[in-house]
């Protein structure tokens, strides 16, 4: 089993990770917050993110980039908040162009509300990038049809929503999450957004999800440290458990201490 | 006579590149420039051109989930 659990790797893109756990950098109290988090979840990458120097801000990223370097983690931008696929597609470029990587979370978002994925837009958005030579990985929904078209367009990993982003309600949609792991049983999938407890995640990765994806599970929890370690053996324990093959759930009882020989009773079976 | 800088107006710079305006604005490395939403490369800035009502985006790390 050591052997089995040493080897068990997350691969996509070609690209292969110790852990399955992938970590946001937002929303944390301090830098130093979060670098220890970093550290507490050990995860297999980073999300970040692009945004304006406010005017009249000093504050450039400088501390931030320094941050991300010193980690030595992969790093994965995201085109968080687009609402259309030109602006996601315009922001990957110019993520690709400061963070060096063709990886990008790809978001394009067609509710404010519930910051829902566009279904369309995303599609439009993935054809694209694909065909710019990045390596996508898409913030969708559990719906079939939708993941079905992001494979055709070439992406290589799925990232299905638990629930809707920062809510940590967990999964809404245990079923189809579970149907859409066997349907799209050859190609990686990663829980991304929704997620609120270390169970969640360990949920998820004993149904066979490859990996996680989370923020404000652990930004936003009193001692986000600790609770960065807590989901880093979560999803330990989950994709363990996957692995080792849940037992079969039974209708009825069944005692897991032998009958046979149990004192008090009128007779015991004879020894041949 | 003027560019739109992460949404604020800005007089243009002479010459008109995209390179002088940076030199102009000093903004704080690490950062990447979008002119009309399209990337500009860093070995770009000098050549490309920036014309009256061009929408400049200035952006840097930032955190992100």
């Amino acid at each position: 089993m050591e052997g089995r659990q040493h080897d068990d790797r997350l691969t996509v893109y070609g690209q292969s990770f110790p852990s399955r756990l992938m970590l946001g950098t937002a929303r944390y109290d301090s830098p130093a917050l979060l670098a220890d988090a970093i550290r507490a979840a050990d995860p297999a990458m980073l999300t970040v993110s692009l945004r304006r120097q406010l005017p009249g801000s000093k504050d450039s990223g400088q501390a931030f980039w320094n941050l991300l370097r010193e980690t030595q983690r992969p790093i994965l931008p995201n085109t968080a908040g687009c609402l259309t696929a030109r602006e996601a597609v315009n922001t990957a470029c110019m993520a690709r162009e400061l963070f060096q990587t063709n990886l990008i979370k790809l978001e394009v978002i067609g509710d404010e509300i519930n910051l829902q994925p566009d279904p369309f837009g995303l599609v439009e958005a993935a054809v694209e990038l694909v065909e710019r030579g990045f390596q996508v990985f898409p913030y969708c929904t559990e719906d079939w049809v939708l993941c079905r078209r992001l494979m055709d367009a070439g992406c290589e990993v799925l990232m299905p929503w638990a629930a809707p982003i920062g809510t940590g309600q967990g999964p809404r949609n245990p079923r189809a999450l579970r149907e859409l792991r066997e349907r799209a049983s050859q190609i990686p999938l990663i829980v991304d957004a929704g997620i609120g407890l270390p169970s969640h995640a360990c949920q998820v990765m004993e149904w066979g999800f490859d990996g996680v994806l989370l923020n404000t599970a652990v930004s936003r929890a009193l001692d986000p440290v600790r609770m960065a370690s807590a989901f880093g053996n979560a999803v330990k324990a989950g994709r363990n458990a996957f692995l080792a093959g849940p037992m079969i759930v039974q209708d009825v009882a069944v005692p897991s201490t032998p009958e046979i020989g149990r004192p008090f009773r009128s007779a015991s079976p004879q020894t041949p | 006579m003027s560019v739109i800088v992460n949404g604020h107006t800005h007089p243009l710079p002479e010459p008109r590149t995209l390179g002088a305006l940076l030199r102009s604005l000093s903004p704080s490395a690490p950062f990447v420039v979008a002119r009309n939403g399209e990337v500009v490369p860093s070995r770009a800035y000098e050549a490309c051109p920036i014309d009256p009502g061009d929408r400049i985006d200035i952006v840097h790390p930032a955190a992100g989930g």
